[in-house]
């Protein structure tokens, strides 16, 4: 098999059965590989490149150590983007006040099996302009970084010990000043954050803006039929959508409404 | 009458810009059945007949027109996946019917073919012309058009054409433009309205929005466009036969049949899996209308066939009515109740939604009222179909009393809709 930086740690772990041991010996870091669940969490977001960032060593090591196995390094992909500078903490972030910062802490999510990703991506959506969400967790999270950086954030992250790493989100240009301003564009009734909270792993989550009507309301209906009691639906739509709100009175539905831009609006739908 | 449906907030046209047009329908509807109450002699007479003419402009343009424009600037922006290329074209499309549509009417009424019937026409082809233009440039503008568009683009340019071949045989009345008098062109003139405008038009936009109300899955694009070549098609081969040869007009209504049978079948299809079992009132009276599509062809077969001298008046006045009071105005009674509470709910309820109590657009007419003037209409329609072939002047009375009576309760729960005040949640 050829690899390089890009190469994905679950298509080593695909590939080879040694694989996993083989890695967990480069470096110590790379034992959380060995829990299934963090397995599962990693292997299919984090790349050779990543990897060694986050167990402090060089792809180089990695290549070495794997071509017993049969994966011969591909040289041709060409040069690797440069994955994470470490850095002091922005300005930004050093005037933050503490009211701005919304703390999340995975580790016992992880703990317990969970995967933190959908969780952590709710928090994000339910940031105001200005907030920083902060979170906290046992190993650094290279792939939710690159992820979100996808999305317009910055990160810095701060080791606080061995097993404890800070990783700030923020968008950069968004001052608590403009916080009341963007309230009113960004509406919702007062106890979203809290139904959201309430409702806290018991989500199940559709995106019906791609669909053509009558698609979204059919989609969302039988998602519901078959939602599992004490659930709740979590929908992206592109709009306020009216007409549903009819069925799902109906059907003795409560519902919230976030609308967080004109294309984009988030619902919470659950049994009343 | 086509309002957004379930779809359409992101890009929807300005309430300001639609409501205009629903108002003016619903004067116009009562203005319409009024006039019709006044002057049941006309049943008597010729079709060419001044209060005749005018009745038919208050409902073809004042009723069916009006609402459809409104309706279509707000439903066209969802069609496309855009919007609407301009508000303010819209806005003087309104400006310009408003004012030519009472002038033709009024023309007609006195029937002096001068310059009031003129310059009503001449204003509303410039109405129509603005908003061809902004239906064209929002749709070309936009990267999406699927079938529904493209029927709404075609109906808009068959509208231009109507209101075109109008404002010269208004001119033709005083000024020789055509070797014939205006008379012998009436047919092509009212079929490229009803068949190019109205037809085309309400195929396009309910076979999207049946399945909607509905809530069913079905779509069958291909069907839709078999529809849309038929219809086309019917309409060109009825003109051409008009022009040289009377005797091909049924050539016409073969393919414009079975475009409605099509078209039928396929809202059937959608009724068969739809997802919503219970079937609102409002929904009943558009489905109603489709069944009522087919009414027209009764009679016109029934002419072509049973009467061939085609010297019966009232067959043609018959024909007429099952279209303006028939189909056009059970469509239009159906899904006003599905589409003005929508358009109000947004512009009172849109921030009150999210915390999961604000009232339903339904919540917002009284549906006793509406179900009155449901038995209303089809009373009234029903007693005047037979007024008509009877020729009974009592028949026609009570059955245009119901009409008023049926525009009345219109009149009113739109009003209430409009009127609506949002409640404290």
């Amino acid at each position: 098999m050829l690899i390089n930086e890009k190469t994905k740690i679950a298509a080593l772990l695909k590939y080879h059965p040694d694989a996993l041991e083989t890695i967990v010996s480069i470096a110590p870091d790379f034992k959380k590989l060995r829990n299934p669940i963090l397995r599962k969490l990693m292997a299919g977001r984090t790349s050779i490149a990543m990897a060694s960032k986050i167990g402090g060593v060089r792809p180089e090591d990695f290549f070495k150590a794997l071509k017993p196995l049969g994966f011969e390094y591909d040289d041709t992909g060409g040069p690797v983007e440069e994955i994470f500078e470490e850095s002091f903490m922005p300005d930004y972030l050093k005037n933050l006040d503490e009211d701005r910062l919304v703390s999340f802490d995975v580790r016992e999510l992880i703990a317990r099996g969970d995967d933190p990703l959908r969780s952590i991506q709710d928090k994000v959506k339910s940031l105001s302009p200005g907030q920083v969400l902060l979170i906290i967790n046992s190993f650094e999270p290279v792939p939710l970084i690159k992820l979100l950086e996808r999305q317009g954030f910055k990160a810095y992250v701060k080791q606080v010990d061995g097993d404890t790493y800070e990783t700030y989100f923020y968008k950069e240009g968004e001052s608590g000043s403009r916080i009341s301003e963007n309230d009113a564009a960004i509406s919702t009734s007062g106890d979203w954050e809290e139904m959201l909270t309430q409702f806290e792993n018991r989500i199940e989550e559709i995106d019906v803006r791609h669909l053509e009507a009558p698609m979204p309301m059919i989609t969302i209906l039988e998602a519901l039929d078959s939602l599992p009691e004490g659930k709740a639906l979590y929908v992206h739509h592109k709009r306020i959508p009216v007409f549903l709100l009819g069925e799902l009175n109906e059907r003795r539905f409560g519902y919230r409404i976030k609308e967080v831009s004109e294309n984009m609006v988030y619902l919470l739908i659950f049994k009343e | 009458m086509f309002g957004p449906g379930i779809v359409g907030l992101q890009q929807t046209t300005n309430y300001r810009v639609v409501l205009p047009f629903y108002i003016y329908a619903s004067v116009s509807f009562l203005a319409g059945t009024l006039l019709l109450f006044l002057r049941t002699d006309i049943a008597n007479d010729h079709y060419f007949y001044p209060p005749t003419l005018a009745i038919t402009h208050i409902m073809a343009l004042g009723w069916g027109t009006m609402i459809i424009l409104g309706a279509s600037h707000q439903l066209l922006p969802v069609l496309i996946e855009g919007k609407l290329y301009s508000n303010r074209l819209a806005i003087m499309t309104f400006g310009f019917t408003c004012l030519g549509i009472p002038l033709l009417v009024f023309g007609f009424y006195i029937f002096r073919t001068g310059w009031i019937m003129q310059l009503g026409a001449l204003l509303v082809n410039l109405g129509v012309l603005l908003y061809v233009s902004n239906v064209f440039l929002s749709a070309f503008k936009s990267e999406k058009r699927n079938v529904h568009a493209w029927f709404i683009i075609t109906a808009s340019l068959w509208l231009l054409a109507t209101t075109t071949f109008g404002l010269l045989l208004v001119i033709n009345f005083d000024h020789t433009i055509f070797p014939k008098e205006s008379l012998a062109y009436l047919s092509v003139h009212a079929h490229l309205g009803l068949v190019g405008w109205f037809l085309l038009l309400v195929i396009g936009v309910g076979s999207r929005l049946i399945p909607m109300f509905l809530i069913s899955k079905y779509t069958n694009e291909k069907a839709l466009w078999t529809i849309y070549g038929l219809v086309n098609a019917g309409l060109i081969v009825f003109i051409l036969a008009r022009m040289v040869n009377r005797s091909l007009e049924f050539l016409a209504i073969i393919p414009i049949l079975t475009g409605i049978v099509v078209f039928g079948h396929h809202c059937f299809k959608a009724y068969a899996v739809r997802i919503r079992k219970a079937v609102d009132e409002q929904m009943k009276a558009s489905l109603l209308s489709i069944i009522h599509m087919l009414l027209p062809f009764v009679v016109l077969i029934m002419s072509l066939w049973v009467l061939p001298s085609g010297g019966q008046p009232n067959l043609v006045l018959l024909y007429g009515f099952s279209i303006l009071f028939g189909w056009i105005t059970a469509i239009i009674l159906g899904m006003t109740f599905k589409t003005l509470p929508f358009i109000v709910w947004n512009k009172v309820y849109h921030k009150k939604a999210y915390t999961g109590k604000a009232p339903l657009p339904k919540d917002l007419f009284s549906e006793k009222m509406y179900h009155y003037m449901l038995m209303a209409y089809i009373l009234g329609f029903g007693v005047f179909v037979i007024g008509i072939i009877l020729l009974n002047q009592w028949l026609l009375k009570i059955g245009a009393a119901a009409l008023l009576m049926t525009a009345i309760l219109y009149v009113l729960n739109t009003t209430k809709i409009l009127i609506h005040k949002p409640r404290k949640i």
